[in-house]
């Protein structure tokens, strides 16, 4: 579904990407972890194009998006992005978050799309929300609207930035709990995440990275309980 | 200086039907507030948009070299050129040398719209910054969260981005159309018969300093309808920050 060659990336200061490989088959759920600037998010990034790589290329569904031709945002409408700081759009009411891009894509009518948001937030126990601004929610209920917005797009690969990061702790269960039920109903997911819980329990596959580079992958069975490099046996001391 | 008050009052205002003066003045110069503002705000939300949007294209995927977007990265320059130009020349030059040498042919009745159109230039200029400031200062995040759902740069701009920025752009707005109705003093200099223009003219019949006093306060009341009904619309737009 998604293959990865030799994937470069250089910000101004850091270089953020040194060559990285990976495949993921559809269905798979990974789940990439590692300390901070280790290019885990500009991993995530270059996978709908929101940071183009210097080098390397990247096919999903076999069409090559690095090429100069690739159709960018209908690349973008099947790949769901949820971010760390959930950016719903202030200025709409939470359905009109959830029904905006495929009404206006042309991809589904103003009913369709009503109804499509009417199912997603009763399945997250939100609907009373949905005439509501995003300033009257709380962080895990924005990050909620934030996962459904994307799911209204039918999307067929799921990315997750740091969903978590942002919240208040009491409020990262109903997040994850969320997240948790669209890996059961076999979405692929990639996902960037701190919760080493959540990762050993959703992964089918967990990558550690660092300096650019993704250093070790294996299930999550073996890669909590029998890490191989000395690094990540050093990173998962520090942090379980 | 204010001797005879009353009489001084009556001779610059009153007598000669003086007052139609004034009104004339204020007519004149309130088109020319409300033209150059038209003018300044299409000038500058196109220069504005043209140059994030080409910012946006340097960041985004490569694309392919074709004769539009050599072209787009020409207009870039060329907006780039204006507000270097516009902005680093005095108002008043500016006008002068719209009246004077670019439509120096023109009929001199046709002053007041040669000003008019330099006033809205000189405006485009520090409209183009004020909406630029605007959308630079919308969370980069929202663009990413558009961009991500699969919306085109150009709906992201329309349907996300600009909504939000005109609650940053609207406040500079008004005080640069504050400005800009104050600026349009100066088209005397061209022999246009503004609301100063008027004063002067009845200053140098009547040696008084009242017409000066009046058109002080006449600037100063549209001034403060102007702030009256900028602060009206920024209410309004407020609606979805309430909690």
């Amino acid at each position: 579904m998604i293959t990865v060659k030799d994937l470069h990336k250089n910000f101004e200061r850091v270089h953020a990407l040194r060559g990285v490989d990976q495949h993921i088959e559809k269905g798979e759920k990974v789940v990439i972890i590692g300390p901070s600037g280790c290019g885990k998010s500009t991993f995530l990034r270059c996978l709908n194009l929101l940071e183009v790589p210097d080098s390397g290329d990247i096919w999903i569904d076999g069409e090559k998006i690095t090429d100069v031709d690739c159709d960018v945002n209908k690349l973008r409408q099947k790949m769901g992005m949820v971010f760390q700081q959930f950016n719903l759009f202030p200025h709409k009411t939470i359905r009109e978050n959830i029904t905006l891009a495929p009404t206006l894509l042309g991809l589904m009518t103003q009913e369709e799309a009503d109804a499509k948001a009417t199912e997603l937030l009763t399945r997250i126990g939100l609907l009373e929300k949905a005439d509501s601004y995003p300033a009257q929610l709380s962080g895990g209920q924005k990050q909620r609207i934030a996962i459904v917005r994307s799911l209204a797009m039918n999307p067929e690969v799921m990315l997750f930035d740091e969903p978590t990061s942002a919240l208040d702790p009491e409020m990262v269960g109903e997040v994850l709990e969320v997240i948790r039920e669209l890996a059961e109903t076999g979405m692929t997911m990639v996902i960037v995440t701190h919760e080493m819980g959540f990762a050993r329990e959703v992964a089918t596959r967990c990558i550690f990275m660092e300096d650019g580079k993704m250093i070790e992958e294996a299930p999550p069975k073996e890669f909590f309980e029998n890490p191989q490099s000395p690094r990540l046996k050093d990173f998962l001391s520090k942090v379980l | 200086m204010f001797d005879n008050f009353l009489e001084q009052l009556y001779d610059n205002i009153i007598a000669q039907n003086r007052w139609q003066m004034y009104l004339e003045g204020l007519g004149a110069t309130l088109i020319m507030t409300f033209g150059a503002a038209i003018i300044g705000i299409i000038l500058g939300c196109l220069v504005a948009i043209c140059k994030v949007s080409y910012a946006q294209k340097q960041r985004g995927p490569k694309r392919r070299r074709t004769f539009g977007s050599v072209m787009f990265g020409v207009l870039n320059k060329v907006c780039d050129f204006y507000l270097t130009v516009v902005r680093g020349i005095p108002m008043m030059v500016l006008v002068m040398i719209f009246i004077y040498i670019i439509f120096g042919r023109a009929p001199f009745s046709a002053s007041m719209y040669v000003a008019t159109l330099a006033f809205g230039v000189n405006s485009g200029a520090y409209v183009a910054e004020i909406v630029r400031a605007g959308i630079m200062a919308v969370d980069p995040g929202q663009t990413e969260a558009g961009r991500s759902l699969g919306l085109s740069e150009g709906m992201t701009m329309r349907i996300i981005v600009l909504p939000q920025a005109i609650k940053n752009i609207l406040p500079a707005l008004g005080n640069e159309a504050i400005t800009l109705l104050k600026e349009t003093s100066i088209a005397g200099y061209a022999a246009v018969v503004d609301l100063t223009y008027q004063a002067t003219l009845i200053r140098s019949r009547t040696f008084s300093p009242v017409p000066l006093i009046v058109i002080a306060l006449v600037y100063l009341a549209v001034v403060m309808l102007l702030t009256f009904i900028f602060n009206k619309v920024e209410k309004r737009l407020a609606k979805s920050d309430y909690r």
